[in-house]
């Protein structure tokens, strides 16, 4: 009961499902714009609402994730742009579908499977939330530590990029996140003697220039793209539609979710990997796959919207964030006197549940907006770049600016902004690089817990590491992620990854 | 579709971690400078948390941070020895592809924003940045640019001023007495 009452909080207040309703509206929008993506709205807005009461700003927050990871698919179906990375698999099917002058059954069916994805995400995370988190209070220190480990490595091992990589922007983001005093000892670390740089380097500075900056410095190169305009139709879908592709998105969301679980990935790759597998398992599709399929909407759509509910898994139970967006997330917990980790659901369950609930909201938003108001939408979407891109630049230094008015934090921002640049075009994830820095301090606490309780006998840490069956998994898979790297498994996962259309 | 579109016209610019920029089996220019520079620093940054407290302990502040810098030096190692040994991209150029001219500008505008946001202030920096902005990508008339700026600029403050309460710097425009006098003629009225 009580239960159910903190799910509904949102309702109690209408302020908060207002704010739930703008966000999952502003989502939508911001999702389908080319150029501005999920994790670069929520890592400016964290900055914004950083004067805000948590409940609001987290309000907020859902429903621009809910809504933010639905929108990329409307973009990609009506003008073969992704308008979020989420989405790039779904235009794989969605534009020739609208080429066909199919797309607003593109469009219903998209919204009513993120939907359906959504739904599955939530329910798996307030099933699953409490176990894991119990199970989660008999961790030790060093499980932590390689969990946090074995985060930042995943992004780079499951994406289609070099772990090697992958592996660098982890270690720097770690590294960037132990700039300034030494929480335990007050010894400086990485400050070359400035003052400045005592106090550390604001993560939200590091977020802003990253997914900020960096994109719209990239997006001047396709200022002048020309988008073509789609004729649509009738959006709500059949039953019978829904009805036929149920398995197949039963399936793709719980592949959706399980990747949206997995420590450090997301909505993009679950979509990707979810494309993949619906196009393993389709033996005869009605439509080939790549020329308007509708298998190859129903599975990327699903698997990202139920990501959403698997990331917050981790993060609402280990205090490790299950992509970018909730890696954000917990910083916004941080700046609010939140700890995410198994201690806030015991302490604070009903912050777990708002946030089902809100989740929950934002979810039925997403379907609500999803299928009205078709005809505005490719209006805004349609706002020309040479005014986005200078709108994300001021947006970006007034969001470095705001928390903690430091013009230093500005400067920051535009030096990771300019970084980041290079390190997209040359193939370098950005996404370990937040997750390091958030993870950092986890990470040395951690480590340092244990191996002080150990006696700082590597030894006797390594026997701790075999005989606990949880360690020795977590310990397991490190090593393997770092034996990935020789060539058998190179090939393996071209196999699998290999998004060659057949 | 071409199944390996990158959302930004195949131009390997890398649009998320699940696609990233780069090519798998080409070095673009620049890219091998690049690893030569992350190489470097890394060692940079080791010497320096060695410096932290050396190997005093394995519990002392300086062991993770030179574990990540080890592990830095290493992966940058092997990335610059991997792009050393590949094949240029043929037709890209660093200033055409990497380094293209409206980037340069850009970066010339911000670094100019981050200078004069505080002694001008939020208000005046800020137009002057969108209309410059503005009238350079988009190629129209001063009046669209001008028009555009204010208009945007207009919200953006309205929103974040007001709805938000971020503190911006005021600089040279009186904002806060701005505020206060609307706030009196509401009061009043109302």
């Amino acid at each position: 009961m009580e239960i159910l009452l903190a799910i509904l909080t949102v309702f109690t207040q209408p302020q908060l499902l207002i704010l739930v309703a703008v966000g999952t509206f502003a989502g939508i929008y911001i999702g389908a714009i080319p150029g501005l993506s999920v994790t670069m709205a929520v890592s400016i807005l964290i900055s914004f609402t950083f004067s805000w009461d948590v409940l609001p700003a987290i309000s907020l927050m859902v429903g621009i994730y809910m809504g933010g990871v639905y929108g990329g698919s409307r973009t990609a179906i009506l003008l073969n742009i992704p308008g979020a990375p989420s989405a790039i698999a779904t235009a794989m099917d969605g534009y020739p579908m609208a080429q066909k002058g199919e797309a607003g059954q593109a469009i219903g069916v998209t919204t009513v499977m993120s939907f359906f994805g959504g739904l599955i995400g939530i329910q798996v995370l307030a099933l699953a939330a409490p176990l894991v988190s119990e199970f989660a209070l008999t961790f030790q220190p060093r499980d932590y530590m390689l969990l946090a480990a074995l985060g930042i490595l995943l992004v780079g091992s499951l994406s289609t990029g070099s772990l090697v990589k992958g592996i660098f922007a982890g270690a720097l983001g770690i590294a960037i996140g132990s700039v300034g005093r030494d929480p335990l000892t007050f010894t400086e670390r990485f400050t070359f003697d400035f003052k400045l740089m005592e106090g550390g380097i604001s993560f939200i500075a590091v977020m802003i220039g990253m997914f900020g900056v960096s994109e719209a410095l990239q997006q001047l190169q396709n200022v002048n793209m020309k988008s073509v305009r789609q004729k649509i139709d009738r959006i709500v879908p059949s039953f019978g539609t829904i009805k036929k592709y149920l398995p197949l998105s039963l399936q793709t969301s719980s592949i959706g979710v399980i990747i949206g679980a997995l420590p450090g990935t997301g909505g993009d790759i679950a979509a990707l990997m979810a494309y993949d597998h619906a196009k393993r398992v389709t033996k005869n599709p009605k439509v080939p796959f790549g020329q308007g399929a509708m298998e190859g909407l129903v599975a990327p759509e699903t698997a990202n919207n139920a990501a959403v509910g698997g990331a917050f898994i981790p993060m609402m139970t280990l205090g490790i964030p299950g992509d970018a967006v909730t890696a954000i997330m917990i910083g916004a917990l941080f700046i609010h006197g939140l700890n995410p980790g198994p201690m806030l659901m015991i302490d604070q369950p009903d912050m777990f549940w708002f946030i089902v609930g809100a989740l929950l909201t934002a979810n039925f938003f997403m379907l609500l907006f999803g299928l009205t108001g078709i005809k505005t939408f490719t209006k805004i979407v349609e706002m020309p770049r040479s005014i986005i891109i200078p709108l994300i630049l001021l947006l970006s230094i007034v969001g470095a600016y705001a928390v903690n008015t430091s013009i230093t934090d500005v400067y920051w921002m535009l030096g990771f902004g300019i970084f980041g640049y290079f390190m997209r075009h040359y193939g370098y994830p950005l996404g370990p690089v937040i997750l390091g820095v958030i993870l950092s301090r986890l990470l040395d606490d951690n480590w340092r817990r244990a191996i002080i309780s150990e006696r700082e006998d590597l030894g006797r840490f390594f026997e701790g590491i075999f005989t606990s069956p949880l360690s020795l998994v977590l310990f397991v898979s490190v090593i393997l992620i770092f034996v990935s790297q020789t060539p058998i498994w190179t090939a393996l996962k071209r196999r699998i990854f290999g998004r060659e259309t057949s | 579709m071409d199944p390996e579109f990158r959302g930004d016209l195949d131009h390997h610019d890398g649009t998320s971690d699940a696609l990233p920029g780069g090519y798998v089996e080409k070095r673009r220019p620049g890219e091998l400078g690049f690893a030569i520079f992350l190489t470097l620093a890394s060692l940079g940054l080791l010497y320096s948390a060695y410096g932290i407290s050396g190997f005093e302990a394995l519990s002392s502040p300086g062991s993770v941070p030179m574990a990540t810098t080890s592990v830095m030096l290493i992966s940058a190692l092997v990335v610059a020895w991997r792009t050393a040994k590949l094949p240029k991209v043929a037709g890209e150029t660093l200033s055409k592809d990497i380094l293209p001219v409206m980037f340069i500008i850009f970066l010339g505008f911000l670094i100019l924003f981050g200078v004069l946001l505080k002694p001008l202030g939020f208000l005046p920096t800020s137009a002057l940045f969108l209309v410059a902005a503005i009238k350079l990508l988009s190629r129209k008339s001063w009046a669209y640019s001008l028009t555009v700026a204010f208009l945007s600029l207009f919200v953006i403050w309205l929103v974040f001023r007001i709805v938000f309460t971020v503190l911006l710097p005021a600089g040279i425009v009186p904002e806060a007495e701005f505020i206060q006098f609307f706030r009196n003629l509401l009061s009043g009225k109302g």
